[in-house]
């Protein structure tokens, strides 16, 4: 996959220049990511070992070792985020990118987090999920006063329970994180002598993600914070299909996902092919008793979901969110449908006036996969994505699943297009009619609709190259 | 006896001399006429005037063909009109007459000859009398030179006649142009709208939209269909306005119209020197300067002639016959008859003259007020209607088009439906119908200005002040209010 990296120079030069050079010596550098790649990190340099998660499109903050505790440094600030090629928002992150990176340690480690505001307004974090000191939670007002504009603030706790967490900004919260301001935090089990914990299975594939949801409008590049429920654009990690890089296993493996939903509505996160359990919340690791198999789990508003499944089946098989238009991108709620609609003796009417009419929607919405129209600036079609097959059909909240026989532990990379066994894909009968098996109606079928469904109207697609996107 | 009877003769003579200078003007003053109104004639070059010249009738007759022929140029049509508008014939032929009755006026009375023949007892007498107004002939010259002055002004008013006609006719094809392209895009919005009528009856008909949903385009139509026979009739009405001008009828007055007006000029024209170019060359502070030199003129000889009356000049030879001896006694003798003014001492013709004067005086001061006041508020209305044109033209449309065209992609993006995308096109239609109009009532205010600075007053306005229709009303909102919570 090639990518497109984008440099966020969009740190205020008010808020930089507000904390003395002398300041800035004594705490740890301020690491930053430039890129909407998947950054698989490496083993732990110091400290306890673990084996790191994969964020997708997403990176891990190092750290430094201070006598013993382990220092990270934040910096909450603008940044530019590609969702997908040719599509990029103006967002809030930290150190570079949306979300922030994902902060690991180990279960008893003494974590010291310098968090540094270079947004224009005073912000806070809050550790969501952790035991921590009342005054580490991060509610401003509540707990600290906010962390203002220009100045760092600096958290320190033990992590005291093992599982999947997530921070983000308990002030000004609903602005904040209807600009993308959030991460992911995973406290990884100390484990017993035998390299062992009672509840938690080493995974040899750990994969995490954010849900979150943003109000883009076609031919903009900010969020509408204000919106409350007409989200369009649909993401894991500020990042859209078909930009959204795939989870790769080799066949056999111990997956785990761990998924936290910071959007307004719940997300049914469904897998093809294999049945998972939920092994643990932001609650912490689920007995084994309590689990039941799934292919399908809701994550509601504020929780996090820990599933794990062994990836036995070879294929690429689509993971996403099973709500529809969660796998769509920007499209309008308000248009009418057209399905079944006769344009014939229109089309040239309609032309004489918008020249590049063309007519879409009368037999479906596919034409839509299909077609490159020219669509307005910094805009994703609603369904998009080409397969072996063909469109996919696709957007927002949809990645791919890739099983493959023979995968070295430590390749990460897309394994390509899955090819199938012959004899193992559905295909067309061209026999008789007469030797398929009956098709009986229902009995109380009504009868067949007499509206009229013949001669679509011609489609003329305009060639590529008046879009401007990159494919 | 010789010397009295070549004094009757030279007298005689200086009278026949005097009377054949005033003749009538061969074509009527119309050579005049179009010298005067050449150079503000909407700015068509030497156009002709009806002519009485069969050949240059059939020249002339011969070019309008031709003109209407092809698609009619706002030159052509002020030609046709200055040559075949029946209304400017009626004015010059009226010059014609007024100049007729001029050198009617300036013919000295004829000279009255008595004859007596009487007796008295014995004797037979007989009188023979020649006898002249004088008054008439005294004052020839002076008449003449008036006389003059008030054909000079008969010319200048036909003139305006004929410059107010020209621009009325190159205002009127400016309308009859617009009005056809603005029926013309007016046309094309309605065929959005027809179309969105049509899908909109389509979709309710297979159970997609409600009968609400459909009556809501339905209703579009018929206002886009409204506004369309308007236009269309505006298109014909000023059409006709425009062949009435010209004096066309029948066959002739199936003429096309180009379907662009002219282009904007780059830059407007600056306002230096309007007012004094108003006063310089307008035909009516002309006639006005020039009523008031006649009046004034007049003034001196209207205190004198009422008590003057009229001066009798009479050559009297009288034969006095004897009947018995036959002895002839001739009496010859000159008389002279005067007024004695005993009553009217011409004290109120000359209160008649001076008031007169005091009058054209006070109308030259009114008629050059409002040559300045015509050029200034003529050259404001030019130099808005330029800007609004401008403004409309490289700001209101292209911005239109760039909505509509943005709308287009959203529709592609199946992020607006086809009925908002059919709702923008019909705006920015309308925006270019609008600019239209505004490109037109730049050119009507461009001949209105040409026509205050050079020509003469006309009473007719540019239809600036008066805005545009308001466009055809969108379909459902394409930005709906967002909604609190």
């Amino acid at each position: 996959m090639k990518r497109r990296h984008f440099f966020s120079g969009a740190a205020t030069a008010v808020a930089a220049a507000s904390v003395g050079r002398a300041a800035l010596a004594a705490l740890p550098e301020i690491p930053q990511h430039g890129s909407a790649d998947t950054a698989v990190p490496p083993s732990p340099p110091t400290g306890r070992p673990f084996r790191p998660v994969v964020t997708l499109n997403g990176w891990s903050l190092p750290w430094r070792m201070n006598a013993g505790v382990k220092e990270f440094h934040l910096v909450a600030e603008p940044v530019v985020r590609e969702f997908a090629p040719g599509f990029v928002v103006n967002l809030w992150g930290y150190n570079g990118q949306s979300p922030g990176p994902t902060i690991e340690v180990v279960e008893g480690d003494r974590v010291r987090i310098f968090v540094t505001n270079r947004l224009p307004e005073h912000t806070s974090v809050h550790w969501h999920g952790q035991r921590l000191p009342n005054g580490m939670d991060g509610v401003s007002g509540l707990n600290q006063p906010a962390i203002p504009a220009g100045k760092t603030f600096v958290y320190e706790f033990t992590a005291r329970r093992p599982g999947t967490f997530m921070y983000h900004p308990h002030a000004d919260e609903m602005t904040q994180m209807a600009m993308g301001l959030m991460g992911l935090w995973i406290t990884h089990p100390r484990l017993d002598a035998h390299g062992r914990h009672p509840l938690i299975a080493p995974a040899d594939r750990d994969y995490a993600f954010l849900l979150n949801a943003f109000a883009v409008e076609a031919g903009t590049r900010t969020p509408r914070v204000n919106e409350m429920t007409d989200f369009n654009i649909w993401a894991w990690n500020s990042r859209v299909f078909p930009g959204i890089d795939p989870l790769v296993a080799r066949r056999g493996e111990r997956v785990r996902v761990r998924v936290g939903n910071l959007t307004m509505t719940n997300h049914p996160i469904h897998i093809h092919g294999h049945e998972f359990e939920v092994t643990g919340t932001d609650g912490g690791a689920v007995p084994p008793g309590a689990r039941w198999p799934e292919v399908t789990t809701d994550i509601a508003v504020g929780q996090m979901r820990q599933i794990e499944f062994v990836a036995d089946e070879p294929g690429d098989w689509a993971v996403h969110c099973h709500k529809s238009h969660h796998t769509m991108g920007a499209m309008g709620h308000d248009v009418p449908t057209m399905i079944g609609v006769d344009h014939r003796g229109l089309v040239a009417k309609i032309q004489k006036i918008v020249p590049d009419y063309m007519v879409m929607g009368e037999r479906g919405m596919a034409d839509m996969g299909a077609m490159e129209m020219p669509l307005p600036e910094n805009t994703l079609p609603m369904m998009t994505g080409t397969g072996p097959y063909g469109p996919l059909e696709m957007g927002g909240m949809f990645s791919v699943l890739k099983v493959r026989e023979h995968l070295a532990a430590g390749d990460w990379r897309d394994s390509g297009d899955y090819v199938q066994p012959p004899g193992t894909q559905a295909w067309e009968w061209r026999g008789a009619a007469a030797d398929l098996p009956p098709a009986p109606v229902a009995p109380t079928a009504p009868a067949a609709s007499t509206a009229s469904r013949a001669g679509a109207a011609t489609v003329r697609k305009p060639g590529p190259g008046g879009t401007g996107h990159a494919h | 006896m010789n010397a009295p009877r070549s004094a009757t003769l030279c007298a005689l003579t200086a009278c026949l001399l005097l009377a054949g200078c005033a003749s009538v003007s061969p074509d009527g003053l119309r050579g005049q006429v179009q010298a005067l109104a050449d150079g503000r004639t909407a700015g068509v070059a030497a156009p002709a005037l009806p002519s009485s010249d069969p050949t240059a009738r059939q020249q002339a007759d011969a070019a309008v063909a031709q003109w209407l022929a092809q698609p009619l140029q706002a030159d052509a049509a002020v030609r046709i009109a200055l040559w075949r508008n029946p209304g400017l014939q009626a004015r010059l032929a009226a010059l014609g007459v007024a100049d007729a009755q001029r050198v009617q006026a300036l013919t000295l009375p004829n000279p009255t000859l008595t004859l007596g023949r009487f007796r008295s007892g014995h004797e037979r007498e007989i009188e023979r009398t020649l006898g002249l107004g004088l008054i008439d002939l005294v004052t020839l010259p002076w008449r003449t030179r008036w006389q003059g002055q008030q054909m000079e002004q008969a010319t200048l008013d036909a003139a305006q006649d004929v410059v107010r006609l020209a621009f009325d006719t190159r205002r009127a094809w400016l309308r009859a142009v617009a009005a056809e392209q603005v029926a013309a895009t007016q046309e094309r919005m309605h065929e959005a709208a027809d179309a969105g009528a049509e899908l909109a009856r389509r979709m309710a008909r297979v159970g997609n939209w409600s009968r609400l949903q459909q009556a809501r385009e339905q209703a579009l139509w018929t206002d886009s269909a409204a506004q369309l026979a308007r236009a269309r009739l505006a298109a014909a009405t000023e059409r006709e306005q425009l062949s009435r001008l010209m004096g066309l009828w029948g066959a002739d007055a199936h003429y096309t119209l180009p379907d662009r007006l002219p282009d904007l000029p780059v830059e407007p024209e600056a306002s230096e020197g309007i007012e004094a170019r108003a006063l310089r060359e307008r035909l009516d502070v002309r006639a006005a300067r020039l009523e008031l030199d006649r009046v004034a003129n007049t003034e001196g000889f209207a205190g004198v002639a009422p008590w003057a009356g009229d001066i009798g000049l009479a050559y009297t030879r009288n034969t006095t016959t004897e009947q018995d001896t036959g002895h002839a006694d001739v009496k010859r003798g000159w008389e002279v008859e005067l007024a004695v003014p005993l009553f009217d001492w011409g004290g109120a013709a000359r209160s008649q003259a001076r008031g007169r004067t005091l009058q054209s005086a006070a109308q030259l001061q009114d008629v050059a007020l409002r040559a300045r006041a015509e050029a200034r508020t003529a050259w404001l209305g030019y130099r808005t209607a330029y800007d609004l044109a401008r403004q409309q033209r490289d700001a209101v449309v292209p911005l239109r088009r760039f909505i509509s065209e943005e709308t287009t992609l959203r529709y592609n993006g199946m992020l607006a439906s086809v009925w908002q995308m059919l709702a923008e096109a019909r705006a920015s239609s309308q925006a270019v119908a609008d600019a239209l109009q505004a490109q037109r009532d730049f050119w009507l205010a461009e001949a209105d200005l040409q026509r205050a600075l050079a020509g003469t007053s006309g009473n007719s306005s540019s239809g600036i002040a008066s805005a545009a229709l308001p466009g055809a009303a969108a379909g459902r909102a394409a930005n709906p209010e967002p909604q609190g919570h």
